[in-house]
Order: structure tokens, then sequence, then C-alpha cells
């Protein structure tokens, strides 16, 4: 409502987000925890001068900078820029909480670049000692870099005490950080050595001796991951909001996707038991593409769930799905949705400047005079501003199938009370007027229940096509 | 209809800074993102280019700027992320809805830089036989073409943040219901372009003091003496021509384009004219430096050359957060706006900052040692 809203067909713009930032957390988990691994690692190998595994890691050193400071890295910038087009008023204000947050990941982030690409240049020129302290460097920044910006996600989804007036601390120590930060140490470590299998299975299959000494330690760290992994995850699940636990318990597809997580950690962690761990030599490359793949699954759920159970809140209490400050809710209601936004009222005005008041606000009685065409498109502005950013008109989470075979008054009445039919949607936030022409736009575009059931509600003359519905209206004039 | 009415509304949280603090540090940032950017932004032609048709000396500038390219655009885009942050802190209502409108050329800044990115990878390591492969060559030209584009795509987004007036016509002519489908481009503005090729003129200032820098103190003991010369020879050649683009499209963007308002300003402020004359002739200095050692490249002159450019660098960065701040100033006193600052972050932030400087020269001491101690020096 502040800023123009992004029209996406067919998808959604948050859904970008969520995109995006799958594919980013399954690089940056591994950015961390394999930096961790491998500074433990390099140390490890130079304490008792092992020649071979230090060859190793260095060859995997160059497949970790490969895919983390070029991958990793712009797809978290990339993460910034969808929030930024798709959640303009909540990306305002966590910049506005967290500001400082971020310029100090900012500050971590460059410690990282410089000394990832020190240990990978001077591979064998620097000092054992000074070469392996590089690597922690690299392994401390990258792991702050991850607890701070554990803080904020996990804010957005609890803001605990916050109120404007505490600032970045109190937001940043909510409820859900710590456990957050538990899985996901967990889930990077888990990651780091389930890529170190990956590139080991295929780089050292002629080196079977190595290959199992290698994924004999790495199956260790596995191994802690993954029961942090549980831990974490369990902790977060006693901590999150009712609203949070509601919607895991309500949407099936949710329950069975954390269900699937605990799932995948475990076989992983029984795997990495009875196989490399107790019998080096187990792994080949079909293995490892398999747990890699159980673990990108494990951790792609996590991050999938842990951003669905946030609806209808971007920030949780503070900013809606809408984009709307839950403090502006009232006004709206009472102002008219439309004549509350900055740029709804600019289209109104530049649109239909025959509906517009002298001073300049909008006449809802002047509204419903407009023609049913008009009337339908002034639907289409409500319906992008109040719902396009969880649903699509056709296409992900489309309005045309939620609907299908609705009548108007069961379309009216869930637009008036969403946060009644599911708390997961904001509540209604415009005035009467309004509800009714999106109810109209909506009836445009619900799908007729399909044809030859014997319930079906076909030739209901409540339901219809756009033109239907332009038929009625023009002849009820 | 007035170009205010579009302008969001004020956070209630307040701004967590004060504005001279958030200016500072955007412009700080701004600077040292500009150094490693304009080196890959004019470079990495330079780099295609050569590889393609260069023989000997040319030959071997584009192999040793591949070299360090993969770093310096890991520095670069890490050093972008603070001016970001400031920017949307200071001045969110005009960033968000100017990003929205050309939200689709703004988005696909990711994807084109995941290839640019890779494709100096695949280029600097492409190597077969001692000779780059085809692929390598193809490459080099999609990345340097990228960069460029990309640049074009920020000259967008950070010109139409100030264009208001605009966002009204883009709007309505790039919207379904009222939502922007986000295809818009500043393209209306005629500061656009000018503003683009000013850039690419300072880069390529930047980018030949580099070739300087290069050939003196990176990994001299790879260099021979002919390299030198033709290296210093090359630097003042591509300097002069980048000082004959910035001057062109600097005259045109002031003279040209640059509205009457600010002009008045700039004549009404003794200092800010001041500022922007040193801008305009402070790399006329850097020139001479490079004149000095066209013949070849020597310590001193190198060393000044690079701290001139760094003036010159830090002149712009002022020069444009003054423009910047004039054209939106017309439409709200982002200076003025509430602030609540947070103290504890803000100091701690700072802590960081120093401790992370000591910490990435820690590093640095630690391969300088390496470097001179294989240097035999
Ligand atoms: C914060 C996200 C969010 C917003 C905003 C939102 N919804 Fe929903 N809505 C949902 C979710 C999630 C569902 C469940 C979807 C499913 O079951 O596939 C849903 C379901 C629905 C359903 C189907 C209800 C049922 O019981 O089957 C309708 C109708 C609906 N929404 C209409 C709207 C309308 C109209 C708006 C805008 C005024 C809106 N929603 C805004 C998230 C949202």
């Amino acid at each position: 409502m502040h800023y123009p809203w992004w029209y996406v067909p067919n998808f959604t713009a948050p859904m970008l987000i969520a995109g995006i930032a799958t594919i980013h957390v399954f690089v940056s988990l591994y950015a961390v925890g394999g930096g961790i691994v491998l500074a433990g690692e390099v140390s490890h190998a130079y304490r008792i001068n092992d020649k071979s595994a230090l060859d190793y890691l260095r060859t995997h050193t160059l497949f970790f900078i490969l895919l983390t400071v070029v991958f990793g890295a712009i797809t978290g910038v990339g993460i910034w820029w969808t929030i930024g087009l798709a959640s303009p008023l909540a990306t305002e204000s966590l910049i506005h909480i967290f500001v400082f947050g971020w310029a100090m990941e900012y500050v971590f982030f460059v410690i990282e670049i410089v000394s990832a690409f020190i240990f990978h240049y001077y591979w064998g020129r620097l000092a054992p000692n000074v070469h392996a302290t590089v690597g922690w460097i690299y392994a401390v920044s990258a792991y702050i870099s991850l607890v701070l910006i554990t803080g904020i996600t996990a804010f957005q989804l609890d803001i605990g005490n916050w109120t404007p007036e505490k600032g970045m601390w109190s937001a940043f120590f909510n409820p859900q950080t710590i456990p957050q930060i538990l899985a996901r140490s967990g889930a990077s470590l888990l990651l780091a050595s389930l890529y170190i299998y990956l590139h080991a299975a295929f780089k050292l299959k002629n080196h079977p001796q190595l290959r199992s000494l290698i994924e004999n330690r790495i199956s260790k760290w596995g191994m802690a991951s993954a029961a942090l992994v549980t831990a974490g995850g369990a902790w977060w699940y006693v901590n999150i909001p009712e609203s949070a636990r509601s919607a895991l318990a309500g949407a099936s597809a949710l329950n069975i996707l954390t269900a699937l997580i605990f799932l995948a950690s475990a076989v992983v962690f029984f795997m990495l038991y009875f196989g490399p761990y107790r019998h080096p030599g187990w792994l080949n490359p079909g293995f490892a593409i398999l747990y890699f793949l159980l673990g990108i699954a494990a951790t792609g759920t996590g991050e999938f769930i842990r951003e669905g159970v946030r609806k209808p809140y971007i920030v949780y209490n503070y900013v809606t799905g809408n984009n709307v400050l839950v403090s502006e809710i009232p006004k709206l209601q009472a102002t008219g949705y439309l004549n509350g936004g900055v740029w709804t009222k600019a289209y109104m005005r530049q649109q239909y400047p025959r509906v517009m008041t002298t001073d300049g606000n909008i006449d809802y009685n002047k509204l419903l005079e407009l023609p049913t065409t008009d009337q339908l498109r002034v639907g289409e502005v409500l319906f992008q501003y109040h719902c396009n950013d969880c649903h699509s008109t056709r296409g992900f989470s489309g309005i045309d199938r939620l609907t299908q075979g609705w009548n108007k008054d069961m379309v009216s009445t869930v637009v008036t009370h969403l946060d009644k039919a599911h708390f997961f949607m904001p509540p209604w936030c415009g005035n009467d007027t309004e509800a009714a022409l999106l109810t109209k736009y909506i009836l445009s575009l619900s799908e007729p229940a399909p044809p030859g059931m014997k319930f079906s509600y076909a030739g209901d003359s409540e339901d219809g096509s756009t033109t239907d519905v332009i038929a009625r209206e023009e002849k009820n004039r | 209809m007035n170009p205010t009415d579009l302008i969001g509304p004020v956070s209630p949280l307040g701004s967590p800074a004060p504005f001279w603090f958030i200016t500072f540090f955007k412009v700080l940032g701004f600077i040292l993102h500009m150094i490693p950017m304009n080196i890959w932004f004019a470079g990495m032609i330079l780099v295609a280019v050569f590889a393609a048709f260069g023989k000997n000396h040319s030959l071997e500038l584009a192999h040793r700027l591949s070299r360090t390219m993969p770093v310096i655009i890991a520095l670069g885009i890490n050093l972008g992320i603070v001016p970001l942050l400031f920017t949307q802190v200071g001045y969110y209502q005009f960033y968000y809805p100017a990003g929205v409108l050309i939200a689709r050329a703004w988005l696909s800044v990711i994807v084109i830089l995941i290839f640019a990115y890779y494709g100096v990878y695949v280029y600097s390591l492409g190597v077969r036989n001692g000779r780059r492969t085809k692929f390598a060559l193809i490459s080099a030209w999609v990345s340097s073409i990228a960069f460029i584009f990309v640049g074009f795509l920020f000259t967008n987004n950070f010109s139409l943040m100030a264009n208001v007036q605009d966002w009204i016509h883009i709007y309505s002519r790039t919207s379904v219901g009222g939502a922007a489908l986000g295809t818009g481009l500043n393209t209306a503005d005629p500061t656009l372009f000018p503003r683009w090729l000013m850039m690419f003129g300072i880069a390529m200032t930047t980018t030949a003091v580099y070739i300087a820098f290069d050939a003196t103190f990176l990994k001299k003991r790879d260099t021979s003496e002919e390299y030198r010369k033709w290296a210093g020879k090359f630097a003042f050649v591509f300097h002069t021509l980048g000082v004959f683009v910035f001057a062109a499209m600097g005259s045109w963007y002031i003279f040209g384009t640059l509205g009457k308002p600010v002009l008045d300003q700039l004549n009404h402020s003794p200092v800010m004219y001041f500022v922007f004359a040193l801008t305009a002739i402070s790399p006329g200095l850097v020139w001479i430096v490079m004149l000095a050692q066209r013949k070849s490249v020597r310590r001193n002159a190198t060393i000044a050359a690079a701290v001139l450019q760094l003036v010159v660098l830090t002149l712009n960065a002022i020069s444009r957060q003054w423009v910047q701040n004039e054209e939106i100033f017309k439409f709200e006193r982002v200076s003025e706006l509430p602030v609540r600052v947070q103290w504890s972050p803000l100091i701690v932030f700072l802590l960081l900052f120093v401790a992370g400087l000591a910490v990435v020269g820690w590093m640095v001491t630690k391969i300088v040692a390496v470097e001179r101690s294989e240097a035999g020096v």
C-alpha cells in the first residue's frame, strides 16, 4: 500500500522469494559448515602431517570457493533484491530495525571473502599454522554471519517482547533465535559433509584408501550435525507461536513435510553410521548422490516450513502479508483500502477522476455507479493489493480454483471474514463497498463446478463467467 | 497529478541513525565499491578484446587482468552491500518504488551477474595445452558485455529513484489492475545515458591506473622490463581515452540534462561549486602522472596515480550524493525525518568494522610476507 505492488502473473511475487531463498540456502549453509569442516580437517591434517589428505582438501577448497563465493554470494544478494521488490514494506521495516545487524554481517562477509581466497591461493605457501588460522578466521566469520541472519529471519516469525522503542537487540534475541541457530548449525554441518561425500566420491574414485579415511572422518561431523538438526528442530517446535503450530497441525502437507525432515535426518544418521563410519570404503557415487539429495530435501523443507507458518504475517504481528502495518488496519477499514494506499489512490485518481471528491478522496457511493466492467476493474485492483501476495488469479494458489463452484454469498462471506475463514489470512482491511467489488471480481474468475456431478451447482444463477456477471448486472440496471 | 502523491509514508520506526551517518557510510561504501567495480566494468572488455585479438604484451595483459578478476569481483560485490543498505535506510521512499517499477530488469541483474561471474572463471580456468579454449574466449565476451549491461540497469534504478515525475507515466504504461508488471525502464530520462557512460569513462581511468599498479607491484617477477614499458604506455593511452569519455559524458550530463533547479542550487553554494569543479578537473591530475610514466611504469608515479585516483572517486561519490540529495529533497526532506538512533548496535558495528579491518590487515601482511620471501626480496 505504501508501495506499488509487483504483479507476477500465475506465480505471485513472494513465491520468487521462496524460490531464490531455497536454492540459496543449499549453498549458504554449505558455505558455513564447509568452512568449519575444512578448517578442522586442515588443522588435523597438518597436525599428523598427512600430505594426501591435504591434497584432497585443497581440491575440495577450489570446488567450495567456486560454489560459495559466486553462487552463494550472488543468490544471497538475490534474496535481498527480491524481498525489496515483493515485500517492500516488510523489508523497509526490517532494515530499520536491523540495519546495523546487516552492516555487521557485511563486515564478516568481507572477512570471509578475503580469508577464503587467501586460504585457497596461498595453500602450501603460508606456514601451516598461519594457513590453518586463516581457515579458522573464515569459519568463525561465516558462522557469525549465519547467527546474524538467523536472528533476523527468526524475528519474522516471533517478535517476542520487541516494541519499536526497544531497538535491535530485543528484536534479535527473540524466542526463535537460539533454536533456529542450533537447527541451522546442524544443517550447515550436515550439508557440508554431504557435499564432501559427493565431491570425494567422484574425485577420489581411484584412491580407495584416502577416500575411506575422508569418509570416516567426515561421517563424525555428519552424525553430530544430524543430532543438532533434530534437537534444534524440536526446540524450535516447542517455541513457535500458537498460530504457527496450528498452521502445522492444520495443514496436512506441512505435517508430512515436518515428519519428512526428521525422517530424512534419521535416515542420514543411520546411513552414515552403518555406512562410512563403520564400514569405510562403502561409499560410491550413487550413494553419495542419494545422501546428498536426502540432505537437500531435509534442509529445503525445513526452510520452506519456516517461511510457511509465518502467515498471515511477514513480520509477526507487525507487517501483514498484504504489505500493511497491523497498526494501519483500523484506519483502512474505516476510510477504505483503496483510499488508504498511496498507489491505489493514485491509480483511482488517474483512471476514474469522476469518482474522486474535491478534496482528493474516493467517493465510495460513486464507485457503485460505475459500469460493471469498471467495477470489475476496481475489484481487480483490490485483489492485486490485498490478495495477490498469496493468491494468483489462475495458477499458484489460484483464486479461480479455490472458489470453484462457490456462490456469491460464500465468496462475500470469506472476503469479509478472511481471518475467520482461515487464521493464516489477514483480516479484511477494506470497507463494505470494496468487499462487494472484490466479490464481484472473484466471481468473474471462479470456475464453475465441474459438470456431471450429481450435486453439482452448475446452472446456479449466482455463478458464472465474466460475461455472465456483466450481462446480469447490465440487465439489473 | 502531483508527483509527491506517489511518495509513501514515513516509517513509524524512525531512522536508526542520524542522516549524516547514513550519508557518510553510503558515500564511503560507494567509494570502496567503485574501486573494484570500475576494474571489471571497463577491464573485462579489455580481457575479451585482447584475448581474442591481442598478441604478446596485450595478451599478457588479458591474462594478468583475468587472474585477479575473480577476487576483484567477489570483493566488489560484497563492498556494494553497504551503500545499498544505507540507501534503503535513508531513501526507502524512493528506492523501493523505483525498483518495483523496473522489477524485471532489476531482478535480472542477479541472473546476469551469475553468468557474468562464472564466465570470468570459465575464462581464467579455460586453458588447454597452454591455450585458451574457444569457450573461454566466448565467455570473456559474454561476461564483459553482461557487466556493462548490469551497469546500465543500475543506472536505471538509481536515476529513476530521483526521477519521481516519470513514475506515474511508467506506472500507467506498465501496470495490470493497478499493480506494476515491473517491465518499465527509465529510458525517457535524459540523464540515463550520460550517467551510465560517464561511469564507464571513470571506470576506464580506474582500470588504467590498475594496469599500471598491477605491472608495478603485483607478481612483479612474472613481468619483463618490456612488459612494464608497454603497460606504462598502454595505461596512459587507455587513461586518456577514459578522460575523454568522462569529459564528454560529464558535460552532456551537467549542461545537457541536469535540471535547472539543481544547477541554480549549485550556483548558490560556493562549496559545492568548488567540489564540482574539482570533480571535473581531478582526472586531469591523474592524467599528468600517467603521462609521466608513459615510457614505463614507475613505483612512485604509480603510487601517486593510485592515491589521486582515490581522490577522483571520492570527489565523484560526494558530487553524486549531493545531486541525489538535491533532486530528492524537492519531494521529501529525507534528512529531516524523525530519528531514533540505535546507539548500541551502531557502536558495536563501528567496533566490528575496525576489528574487521585489523583482521583483514593481519592476513594481508602475511601474504605480503610470502610474496616477498618468494621474490627473494
Ligand atoms: C497471507 C496470505 C494470504 C492472503 C493475503 C490472502 N489469503 Fe486467501 N488463503 C491463504 C491460504 C494459505 C489459503 C489456503 C490455500 C489452500 O488451501 O490451498 C487461502 C485460502 C483462501 C480461499 C479458500 C478458502 C477455503 O476455505 O477453501 C479463499 C476464497 C481465499 N483464500 C480468498 C482470499 C481473498 C479474497 C484474499 C484477499 C482479500 C485472500 N484470500 C488473501 C492465504 C492468504
